[in-house]
């Protein structure tokens, strides 16, 4: 039976996947099935379905793959969505900075941008680079505090979650800005070849970060620092530049998720998503088995398919239930703990060699 | 004696409290009126219990961020129940209830961390997310505003009534008593009991706590019985307060309350901290948001304020650390003939 | 024999596949002073967990106080009476110094509250017993290790225990201390309180035990008198061989000098130490732990850079202030702690080859070169004869032997021109440990300056050419190979150290 395994997995290797993929499938297929039986006519593996499932997954799936590196390496990176909306609230600060409301102009509050008829559509560029730089920038200060001074990465991107959050807040007094330029929405609604525009951009990220990950020596040093920084101290492998570029990586992921999440909704807040979407990415990346100087972005996107598997399936199914959208936070509770126990028995399993 | 209190964490937040309080107070007479601090006091009470119920949890090496659902559902839940049956008595049942359940929501993390040997984080992850599913799902998903007869009073429960003219009346409010005595029974659990000790203990060196003794499985049951236990009571104390239950009560406020704990001068890597810090570093953040109102800045700077604080209290024990491998006291046998 | 307080009955323990203790028996007096004595790996830590309650034997049984136990918590064991004084002293950082002494007996006593006042007498009461003054408020954390372990010595003492087990307890005093240690020692036995003294120090074994027991690879090989046994004997019971260099091939050094330091500095570390490496040379430096050897060796590569001196590679001064500038000069170091800092145990074992040397498995486009990678790896197992099934095993799954080869495939794939080797065989099985010190000399013949640290005798005997001795920070004594037996080292290594103290104490202030 093990070698019957083994022999399967042999020529997925390259692709690194392991075990915990496996029970990911497995429980996969499990969920699929059993929606697609208990759905039958209400349509659950329709195409329409699937795209708008597609739309909702990337936003998310990029931010799990931003927290997703900084957990690899020993960290975690809870200031994600406050990033990821800091970059987008900044540009709409610059746009509203260039192009200032006409009307009672000396008291105008920044809430709403108001794009004149003719503009250079450099200024439309430029405005999608600040949340870009902003990304970078919360790297660099995570990155800094983490690897350079060594604070604790919980402690450290809980202040700058704060922080960035703060000046978001402070800038936009609470409120949410609006009036985008149109051409914005594109990112969000588009497709090609059917394919909708973000879930594009998330299968582009993946791969990016797949290469990163499993076929760069930064990738394989970040496994190496998350494993054991000591021992890569005493390789010569610098950590700091490591952490730095791996919280630096995070930072940009997190300004792209923002932009899109901007594009979707038009608008940008300070506090969009804070309740939910950082532990949700945690969420993803404990159920894909990221752990220090481990994971890979394979297991996340069918962790994220099965949650969302779950969400969809249980939705359709409850559809008559009042709150039928809230279950699959209890759906997804419970199948974490489901996965903590099997792995509890499977770690059992497979006893060390201990030294005397 | 004099010198620990001088250099401890403590004693530093009290400064930083202080000489906020005088610059505010300076540019804002108003922040000295009794009044205000009554204000404050309230404000405050609720998240001084919430902190207290992590505490232990900090000390004891984990972070727990699933309190906040556990205290939502101990309220929202005892609520329902109450409400649906025609309750209308006051809050003490709700009290039984909701701690009960909190309780029981602790003791099934604390099952989980140490039965299956997982990480407090990972686990609090997962029962966070259920909790809150399961009240939105199977309790409701939305926020009651009907208030039993001997509930709605509870908002101007007052101690003492004060009337300001620019807070109108309002009064040292009866859960300042809930935090006094359970600030003052949590103090005696933890430096006085053997349990509490092994909390600190643990936290410090989980292997030496084992070896020496310690049952740690049943004082980890006990932190998070505690943890559930305040969280439920922290619950229902805020939705009478606001006269609203609400199923999504404190989301996205866990980070927060560990932000206030940790100013407190935990360690995130267990084995420190304190009741009197923790109190304190709930009050400081409350105070930093009354400060930017008082002071004309808009209060959606706090959290900027809070996170650059939080920055300067994390970053100045790294630093510390730091200095302190690179100078290499590592020889100890060089250090003990300095003493001879 | 006097009346038995402590029996061992046949136990046997496994950890997976290895079986640590195999049928074990022994007894121990009231009153009694036993040394247990082995190499790393006999099987010494794990007797003492079982003793005290740590580890369930698989078979056997403990029979203390006349009753008998197959399965004992560690709170029984407190309870018959049995105290042990682990290396790192079981200390909690983040405590006082009175409560770290009182908490044994509050557990004991099966207290619920603490009264801070009745903590701190009692904990004044038992360094008075052992005559210290340390501050009873201070964080332990903030100690020294030698006040550390006399706070460690008065807990078990204060514990009324009936029978103290002591870890290796005086590798981090100085001699003075050491003998005080052993008047305690022997006044508790006068009590009727028995000890067990694990230690590898012969001279120590002869000088408190009254028996000994010697354990190699799990089994028990000797259980005298001590006055029976001479050092030679001993050493051979513990190793299971005579220490014969005269068929050993050791590498010939040349007159050219590798590698050189001058007076290099490290406050708290080591001072005004000068040597020189030649090429083709083992250079072993010895001294006791805290004789600054590890510190050492940190400097030298860049982990705690040096405060001043100069280093001298192949004629060139150069400077190392960072690890990277000691990889960059082609400087190795195989660290002591091989699991803490050598190893990336869940990683494979290709994986751990490939660490030092990642930059350079690129292709044409930048990216890892995956087959390289592999390729790298088998070739190491291979030749440094790593055994495995393959190279995607994750470390753990290797026996200590082989994880040391892994770590030093690790650098040997580099090709360094210096390998610093701090301990390089600590905890490595005897068939194992063999091959590493052929191989040490087979890459030293092969053109690589190899510094060794190393406490153990019959390893520098086995490598080196030359033989630095350091003491308190300071080189105080060369050896050559050829011109000194073991036995001399030995006498050298734990030699009546209080001499160099005055002078040194002078310097450093």
């Amino acid at each position: 039976m093990k070698k019957f395994f083994r022999k399967i997995l042999k020529p997925f290797r390259a692709l690194s996947i392991d075990r915990h993929t496996v029970l990911l499938l497995l429980i996969f297929v499990i969920v699929m099935v059993f929606f697609t039986a208990v759905n039958k006519d209400k349509g659950f593996l329709s195409i329409r379905s699937v795209t708008s499932m597609g739309v909702q997954l990337s936003e998310i799936g990029i931010l799990a793959i931003a927290m997703m590196v900084t957990v690899l390496i020993g960290g975690i990176n809870l200031s994600i969505n406050a990033t990821a909306n800091l970059g987008v609230v900044l540009a709409g600060f610059f746009l509203f900075k260039v192009f200032p409301p006409e009307a009672t102009s000396g008291t105008a509050i920044f809430t709403q941008i108001s794009m004149p008829d003719q503009y250079s559509p450099w200024v439309l560029v430029v405005a999608l680079l600040i949340p870009i730089m902003v990304g970078v920038i919360s790297g660099m200060l995570n990155g800094y505090l983490v690897g350079y001074i060594g604070v604790p990465p919980i402690l450290a991107t809980l202040a700058t979650l704060s922080v960035f959050t703060g000046i978001s807040a402070g800038l936009t007094k609470g409120r949410t800005i609006t009036g985008f330029p149109q051409e914005y929405t594109y990112v969000a609604n588009e497709s090609l070849l059917g394919i909708p525009m973000p879930f594009l951009i998330f299968v582009v990220l993946t791969i990016v970060t797949y290469i990163i990950l499993n076929h760069t020596t930064l990738g394989f040093k970040m496994r190496m620092v998350g494993t054991n920084e000591t021992a890569s101290e005493f390789s010569g492998i610098n950590n700091k530049t490591v952490i730095m570029k791996t919280y630096i990586l995070s930072g940009m992921l997190s300004a792209i998720a923002g932009i899109i999440i901007m594009s979707r909704t038009m608008s940008a807040a300070y506090e969009y998503g804070s309740t939910t979407y950082v532990l949700l990415t945690i969420l993803i990346g404990v159920l894909a088995g990221v752990h220090h100087g481990f994971g890979n972005v394979v297991n996340i996107f069918i962790a994220m398919l099965i949650l969302q598997g779950l969400s969809t399936g249980f939705q359709m199914l409850l559809q008559t239930v009042r709150g039928s959208t809230f279950f699959k936070d209890f759906s997804w509770g419970v199948l974490l703990i489901i996965i903590f126990v099997i792995n509890y028995f499977v770690r059992k399993k497979r006893t060390f060699v201990k030294q005397d | 004696m004099f010198k620990r209190i001088l250099k401890s964490n403590e004693f530093l937040i009290l400064i930083i409290i202080i000489a906020l309080s005088l610059v505010v107070g300076s540019i804002n007479p108003n922040f000295f009126t009794i009044a205000s601090l009554f204000d404050l006091i309230r404000a405050s009470n609720v998240y001084i219990i919430l902190a207290f119920a992590l505490l232990p949890v900090v000390i004891l090496g984990g972070v727990d961020i699933s309190f906040v659902a556990i205290a939502a559902v101990s309220s929202y839940g005892t609520h329902m129940f109450l409400i649906g049956r025609g309750y209308e008595g006051g809050l003490l049942l709700y009290f039984i209830i909701g701690c009960t359940i909190g309780a029981l929501a602790g003791l099934l993390n604390g099952l989980i961390i140490t039965k299956f040997k997982l990480e407090v984080f990972d686990v609090s992850l997962a029962t966070q997310t259920m909790w809150y599913g399961f009240t939105l799902f199977f309790i409701g998903a939305t926020s009651n505003f009907d208030m039993p007869e001997g509930v709605v009073g509870y908002y101007s429960a007052f101690i003492a009534k004060v009337t300001d003219e620019n807070l109108g009346v309002t009064g040292l409010h009866v859960s300042t008593i809930y935090v006094i005595v359970i600030g003052i029974f949590l103090w005696w659990f933890l430096k006085y009991t053997m349990i509490g000790r092994g909390i600190y203990a643990i936290g410090g060196n989980r292997d030496v706590a084992e070896r020496t003794g310690f049952r740690i499985n049943k004082i980890t049951m006990i932190v998070f019985l505690i943890m559930g236990l305040l969280s439920g009571f922290a619950g229902v104390v805020q939705s009478a307060l606001s006269r609203n239950f609400n199923p999504t009560l404190f989301i996205g406020q866990n980070l927060d309350v560990l932000a206030s704990v940790i100013l407190g001068g935990a360690a995130i890597k267990g084995g420190k901290g304190t009741v009197i810090g923790t109190v304190l570093g709930v009050i400081l953040t409350q105070i930093i948001r009354r400060a930017l109102v008082l002071t004309q800045i808009p209060a959606e700077w706090q959290k900027f304020v809070v996170g650059v604080i939080l920055i300067v209290f994390t970053a100045i024990p790294a630093i510390r650390e730091l200095r302190r491998k690179k100078l290499g006291r590592t020889t100890n046998l060089v250090e003990a003939t300095e003493e001879a | 024999m006097e009346e038995e307080l402590l029996r061992v009955e046949g136990i046997l323990k496994r950890f997976g596949g290895v079986t640590a203790l195999d049928d074990v028996s022994f007894s121990i007096g009231k009153g009694e002073s036993v040394t247990l004595v082995g190499e790393n790996g006999s099987g010494k830590s794990t007797m003492i967990k079982i003793i005290s309650g740590i580890y369930t034997p698989d078979q056997g049984e403990i029979i203390i106080n006349g009753k008998h136990f197959s399965k004992m918590t560690p709170i029984q064991s407190i309870q018959e009476g049995v105290q042990v004084i682990y290396q790192d002293f079981s200390l909690f950082p983040n405590l006082t110094v009175a409560e770290n002494i009182a908490l044994n007996d509050l557990i004991i006593s099966g207290a619920k509250t603490v009264n801070w006042r009745e903590v701190r007498d009692f904990a004044r009461e038992g360094l008075d017993k052992i005559n210290v003054d340390i501050p009873l408020n201070v964080n332990v954390g903030e100690l020294s290790t030698a006040d550390r372990q006399l706070i460690a010595v008065s807990k078990a003492i204060l514990a009324e225990a009936k029978l103290i087990i002591m870890d290796e307890p005086t590798t981090a005093l100085t001699r003075n201390e050491v003998k005080a240690l052993f008047k305690v020692i022997k006044d508790l036995n006068s009590q009727g309180i028995s000890t067990i003294f694990v230690s590898h120090k012969l001279s120590e074994v002869r000088e408190i035990g009254e028996r000994t027991i010697i354990l190699r690879n799990g089994k028990k090989i000797t259980d005298q008198d001590a006055k029976e046994l001479d050092i030679a004997t001993i050493e051979y019971q513990m190793t299971g061989r005579h220490i014969d260099t005269s068929s050993i091939k050791y590498s010939k050094p040349k007159e050219e000098v590798l590698f050189k330091v001058e007076n290099l500095n490290l406050s708290h570390g080591f001072f005004d130490v000068s040597f020189e490496l030649h090429r083709n040379e083992v250079l072993g430096i010895t001294g006791l732990l805290g004789s600054g050897r590890t510190e050492l060796a940190l400097s030298l590569f860049g982990q705690k850079p040096a405060e001043s001196g100069t280093i001298i590679l192949e004629n060139k001064e150069i400077k190392i202030n960072s690890i990277f500038d000691a990889t960059s000069n082609r400087i190795g170091f195989v660290p002591e702690d091989r699991i803490k800092e050598g190893l990336f145990l869940p990683q494979t074992i290709t994986n751990n080859i490939a660490a030092k040397i990642i930059d350079t498995l690129r292709n044409k486009l930048g990216l890892l070169d995956q087959k390289k990678k592999v390729r790298l790896g088998d070739e190491w197992i291979d030749r440094l004869d790593i055994k495995t099934p393959n190279g995607q095993l994750p470390a753990s799954s290797l026996s200590g032997g082989n994880q040391q080869r892994l770590v030093l495939a690790k650098w040997l794939a580099f090709d360094p021109k210096i390998l610093i080797l701090n301990g390089p065989t600590v905890g490595v099985d005897v068939g194992s440990k063999a091959a590493i010190h052929e191989l040490i000399r087979q890459l030293a013949a092969d053109g690589m300056g190899i510094i060794l640290m190393s406490d153990d005798i019959p390893e520098l005997m086995h490598t080196c050419n030359r033989i630095l001795l350091m003491r308190r920070g300071r080189i105080v004594n060369e050896f050559l190979r050829e011109s000194t037996d073991e036995e001399d080292l030995n006498k050298e290594l734990i030699a009546d150290d209080d001499n160099g103290t005055s002078k040194r104490q002078v310097e450093h202030v």
